[in-house]
């Protein structure tokens, strides 16, 4: 039984998580050579800028107090819920020391929203296909249906994800024009139009809408899902053979249980539980391919946003990838506490093994 | 007399006694698909670290070479095995035909075995080995650097137990439950500046070190965990007791005595982290925070239709091109599925409970 006292610690110790992400995004930042007064005023040489307006600039944005204050700050403004004013478009408000700009809260989760999108759409498609895949390979293992699966599943594991969404894009996509190649549309609202592309003379349409959504989103949730389809049927494929051994089966196999029962009932939801919690596991590959995706699609999710965080002209827009990494702490610790309690509900035993813990490595 | 006979009937009788690496090795030479990669892999080495100059003899220009007269009027390269004008002077363009002007007269051929790679006209054939040296170099050097320091932290946190041991294992919880692409990127382009000009004289192209160094640094955990866990199994068995009992020292207990029980392990893992690595390489790489162009990699060649994150490529009908996709990923693909067969292969040889 997950008890109160389980949860407040496991509480703790994710709090803790996030103040040690955040301290270290502080001490990655601290490292770094580039000023962040090149947010406010021009640094390139030969440009136009005395000390006294680099001395105003980095006053506006923050960065003149010792870190260890600028941290505490961070986390003062965090704890009331405002995760500050990006570097990146910033504006000093005259004749002050305040600025404005993109506020990084909404930002962040609008990204989430879009990364959280191919995300989950992808990890649904891959495992509703590799648990019935993985449970009919384990069915008869070493026939030619368990070796077809297997040999397809080898080859999706080795195939980068990249080449999958750069094919998907260059065929389907532009080729023979079947789906959207690329572009997200909001499932809510409409989007803005996209800037004027010279090399077209065109620009991306405004467009939403659930149909719009979903239409733009079909490679991208291809993509995601073929790469742990593969990695899943195997792995639903190897616990499931574990699983079929068990003297349970052979007792619910006697008293006359039908075969499709017996799977379906008896052996798929003892299978299942480990494979949930290395799902947990997963959520950090996952949201490295998902950068992949964003990346060839366009698509302006966490990725993406710190790709730009991190490629602007100044540098490293701090506020943005603190804001990011935040929001990626917590999704995994959320996360992997609703898989733990989805696996107690699915196998009550594991509250006296313990979580389960395994290590499947592969990118990201 | 008879003492002797006695003893060569034992002997026969007895099985051959076998060491287990002699074990594995028997059973890697029944497993075909791993031979085979163990066979492409060496291929792969050869072509990229000695064919890779031979080539250039051969057909006689570089991986950096540029033929314009290989790229078409539309800006799109020509296919595999072309012979171009041997010349680096840009075509002109004939207006009542719109067609290129001829080159120069008394201009030769050269071949362009794949073909050019996109609208600077350079050999693809020649960058793909280049590429490949590059990105085999950073995926095998991270994979020494992460075995170094994981089996070394490894075998310190399980062998002393306390303080080492807590700290290295919560440190790798955190870090593996963190998407490593993005620290890896988020890293990359904030610290790596200076290293990435790091060359060990000319060893090494520029960015390799730098990646090199990345990837060890968020890939330790693995072989840190498989030594750690191993040693922990053995730390308490009655060899090590009594090696402890006739006085040889900790350093010499991990060394002779534990060590030689993680290499199996470790040499699966890093297996198939050559090939995890080499698909960090080219995404990393391809995202535009690892090897910086001239220099090549897969990576980079995947990039090539597509260009890059801040600036993609837009798609034009006339110039589309996708054997420019389709050749490195084609390279990455069969070393990474030869790589995982070897590992599986290395896995099921070392398996004690495999068939003798």
């Amino acid at each position: 039984m997950i008890t109160f006292g389980y949860a407040l610690r496991r509480l703790g110790a994710s709090v803790l998580m996030l103040l040690v992400l955040t301290l270290l995004t502080f001490a990655l930042y601290r490292a770094i050579p580039a000023n962040p007064a090149g947010f406010l005023v021009d640094l390139s040489p030969g440009a136009p800028h005395s000390p006294a307006a680099i001395a105003k600039a980095e006053k506006t944005l923050g960065v003149d107090r010792p870190i260890w204050e600028q941290y505490a700050l961070y986390l003062w403004r965090l704890a009331h819920g405002d995760l500050g004013i990006a570097f990146q478009g910033t504006r000093a408000v005259p004749l002050s020391n305040q600025r404005t700009g993109q506020a990084v809260g909404p930002a962040v989760v609008h990204a989430a929203m879009v990364t959280g999108s191919v995300v989950v759409g992808g990890a649904l498609f891959a495992l509703l296909l590799s648990v019935p895949l993985g449970a009919v390979a384990a069915s008869r293992p070493r026939s030619l249906t368990d070796r077809t699966i297997l040999v397809v599943s080898l080859i999706g594991i080795c195939t980068h994800p990249l080449v999958v969404a750069l094919l998907l894009q260059q065929f389907p996509g532009r080729r023979w024009g079947l789906v959207p190649p690329g572009n997200y549309c909001p499932f809510f609202g409409t989007s803005q139009p996209g800037p004027f592309d010279f090399s077209t003379l065109t620009r991306a349409a405004s467009c939403g809408g659930p149909t719009a959504w979903a239409s733009h989103l079909i490679l991208p949730w291809i993509t995601f899902a073929l790469f742990f389809l593969a990695i899943y049927t195997r792995l639903v494929r190897v616990r499931m053979i574990e699983v079929m051994d068990e003297p349970f089966i052979r007792t619910a196999a006697a008293k006359g249980a039908s075969r499709s029962r017996v799977v379906r009932h008896h052996a798929l939801r003892n299978a299942l539980g480990p494979v949930l919690t290395l799902v947990g596991m997963d959520v950090g590959l996952a949201l490295g391919i998902a950068l992949y995706i964003e990346s060839v699609y366009r698509l302006p999710g966490l990725g993406l946003t710190t790709l730009g965080a991190l490629s602007g002209g100044a540098g490293y827009d701090l506020p943005m990838i603190l804001g990011v990494v935040l929001v990626i702490g917590v999704v995994i610790v959320t996360v992997n506490f609703a898989i733990d309690l989805a696996v107690l509900w699915m196998d009550p035993r594991a509250a006296q093994a313990g979580a389960r813990r395994s290590v499947v490595g592969r990118i990201a | 007399m008879s003492s002797t006979a006695a003893t060569a009937t034992i002997d026969t009788a007895a099985p051959a006694a076998q060491s287990p690496s002699r074990l594995a090795w028997r059973r890697l030479r029944r497993d075909r698909a791993a031979l085979v990669s163990a066979g492409f892999l060496i291929a792969l080495v050869l072509a990229v670290f000695a064919g890779a100059p031979l080539l250039g003899k051969l057909v006689g220009h570089g991986p950096n070479d540029l033929f314009p007269y290989a790229v078409g009027i539309s800006l799109k390269p020509v296919g595999p095995w072309s012979t171009v004008p041997d010349t680096s002077l840009v075509p002109g363009i004939d207006e009542k035909t719109f067609t290129q002007t001829p080159p120069p007269a008394g201009t030769g051929t050269t071949l362009l075995v794949l073909g050019a790679d996109g609208p600077l006209g350079r050999d693809e054939l020649q960058r793909l080995l280049y590429g490949g040296r590059v990105s085999l170099t950073v995926a095998v050097g991270a994979t020494l650097l992460a075995l170094l320091i994981g089996t070394t932290l490894g075998t310190l946190a399980a062998f002393f137990g306390g303080w080492v041991d807590s700290v290295v294992s919560r440190f790798t919880d955190l870090v593996m439950a963190f998407p490593v692409l993005l620290l890896a990127i988020v890293l990359g382009s904030t610290v790596s500046g200076k290293v990435s000009e790091v060359t060990l004289g000319g060893a090494l192209n520029k960015g390799v070190l730098s990646l090199i160094l990345l990837i060890g640094l968020f890939t330790w955990f693995y072989p840190a965990r498989i030594a750690r866990s191993l040693i922990l199994s053995l730390r308490r068995r009655e060899f090590v007791e009594a090696a402890e009992m006739i006085g040889a020292s900790d350093a010499k207990i991990m060394r002779t005595h534990l060590f030689p029980h993680v290499i199996p392990a470790l040499a699966v893992w890093a297996t198939l982290a050559v090939a995890t690595n080499i698909m960090l390489e080219a995404g990393i790489t391809f995202l535009g925070f690892g090897i910086k162009l001239p220099t090549t990699s897969w990576g980079s060649m995947l990039a090539a239709t597509w260009g890059t994150v801040l600036s993609p490529l837009p798609y034009n009908a006339s110039s589309f091109s996708p054997w420019l996709t389709i050749i490195p990923s084609a390279a990455i693909f069969f070393t990474v599925l030869s790589l995982t067969l070897l590992g599986e292969g290395l896995r099921e040889a070392f398996d004690p409970r495999g068939v003798r």
